[in-house]
């Protein structure tokens, strides 16, 4: 008997495609408000939207030899892909559908993280190296990336953002408390009216921008090498304290003061009647003050 | 009375009217240099044992020289020699040594070899933004809040370091 040489080709080249046969996801889950669910996918994508349901559906694909644990009582439900031990063919590419009001907690190690249409209770997104994208509304929202970047576009009222090396840029309502760290990445924060802001980096630059100050607010920035600008309404109401030890100062408000001897500046403003409190630290990191129309 | 006293008395009164000072007459200093090199002359044996001890005092200076240095060096080598003046350290920088101490000792702990190259980087960036904070501290030994920031720094890295060996293994 004589196999067509066109047969054996086709074979061989169908063979790395059965190699890294595909397994599909499709679960769902019902999840009322208040509920919780949690992902952690190592490599890969996890991608999360808000729907108008009262249930999670996980859907997508994993590599080959990959599976998927879980662990579901009536209010919560945890789906995790479970890796072989050693290099795997390939991560799980996943699609959360969440409900309203719930909480939602993501793990990942290089997977990327994209987060939109939601209106969930809590959000919380851990990646190592992967990047972290979240827009649509949370109450709470934690985000957290080593050397990842975050984007957040989310109207939350409480948002910890943190990343080593990756680029911090959040914007979009963020209002209310604020805290966003990094190590060397730029930390650009764009926010609403807020009542507690903090943002520190060592090296990386720090551009933060604010609609308002709510009456008795607090906005701290502190960084050791990178520059920092803040950008505040005319309007404000704080006492403004800037202190750089070899950097320089630039203020719309009050006067650059140098001591006699020794290095260092300094300058104290009453912006408007003074309510809040407005800190910035930069030990050789120069310090620009800007208030706006 | 003594009568020696009486006389040790006339003496002492007589001295005492003698002039304090007396400078020989000009005749006397012609003399003394006209007779200098006739006594060289005349004498030469006595100056070649006058100066033989002279030349042998004059040998033994460079030996003594040499064994002042030496035993200087060896008192410099043994007994602690004084440091450019340079300030004490702060309190806080104090705090900032003995906190970096602890952690390096806390992160050296951790079995941290099979760390996998995800994480490499932060953890290289962690170690470099703390010694630079360090050398911020060690600038201005003052500033409270670059303490904090070292603080928050090592325990960002000592954090990352257990998640890295926890992970390790897994695929990436």
């Amino acid at each position: 008997m004589r196999i067509p040489l066109s047969l054996i080709a086709a074979l061989a080249l169908c063979l790395p495609l059965v190699a890294q046969a595909a397994t599909n996801v499709n679960e769902r889950h019902p999840l009322g408000a208040g509920g919780r669910v949690e992902i952690s996918n190592i490599a890969g994508k996890v991608t999360v939207r808000g729907w108008d349901r009262n249930d999670v559906a996980l859907t997508g694909s994993m590599a080959d030899g990959l599976t998927l644990k879980q662990d579901k009582s009536s209010n919560r439900v945890r789906w995790e892909v479970e890796y072989p031990r050693g290099r795997s063919n390939g991560g799980a590419t996943l699609e959360l559908r969440v409900p309203r009001s719930v909480e939602v907690q993501l793990g990942t190690v290089s997977a990327d993280i994209d987060v939109a249409d939601i209106d969930v209770r809590r959000l919380q997104a851990n990646s190592v190296s992967g990047s972290i994208t979240a827009a649509g509304r949370s109450g709470e929202t934690t985000l957290n990336t080593v050397s990842g970047g975050i984007r957040s576009q989310l109207q939350t009222a409480r948002l910890d953002a943190r990343t080593v090396s990756g680029q911090l840029l959040a914007g979009g309502g963020a209002s209310g408390e604020v805290a966003a760290e990094s190590v060397s990445g730029r930390v650009n924060v764009n926010a609403g009216r807020i009542q507690r802001l903090a943002v520190e980096t060592v090296s990386g630059s720090l551009d933060v921008s604010a609609t308002g100050m709510a009456p008795g607010g607090k906005v701290t920035m502190q960084t050791v090498s990178g520059s920092v600008a803040l950008k505040l309404p005319a309007n404000v109401s704080a006492q403004l304290n800037v202190k750089t030890f070899s950097g320089g100062i630039q203020s719309d408000a009050g006067q650059v003061e140098k001591p006699r001897y020794g290095p260092g500046r300094s300058l104290d403003a009453r912006l408007g009647s003074g309510d809040g409190d407005i800190s910035i630290n930069a030990h050789s990191g120069s310090v620009r003050v800007s208030l706006g129309r | 009375m003594n009568p020696h006293d009486s006389e040790h008395d006339e003496l002492t009164a007589r001295l005492r009217a003698l002039p304090a000072e007396r400078v020989p007459p000009a005749r006397v200093w012609q003399g003394i240099a006209a007779q200098l090199p006739a006594q060289a002359q005349v004498h030469p044996p006595a100056v070649a044992v006058a100066t033989l001890p002279t030349r042998r005092r004059r040998e033994r200076w460079p030996l003594r020289i040499g064994l002042g240095l030496a035993a200087a060096l060896a008192l410099l080598m043994v007994v602690p020699t004084p440091v450019p003046h340079t300030p004490a350290p702060s309190l806080l920088q104090r705090q900032a040594d003995a906190m970096a101490g602890e952690y390096q000792q806390a992160i050296a702990a951790l079995p941290s070899a099979d760390v996998t190259d995800a994480w490499r980087p932060a953890l290289y960036e962690l170690d470099a933004s703390a010694d630079n904070i360090r050398a911020a501290i060690a600038e201005n030994p003052r500033s409270r809040y670059l303490l904090g920031q070292l603080q928050r720094t090592y325990a960002l890295r000592l954090e990352l370091t257990q998640q890295a060996v926890l992970s390790a293994g897994l695929p990436t």
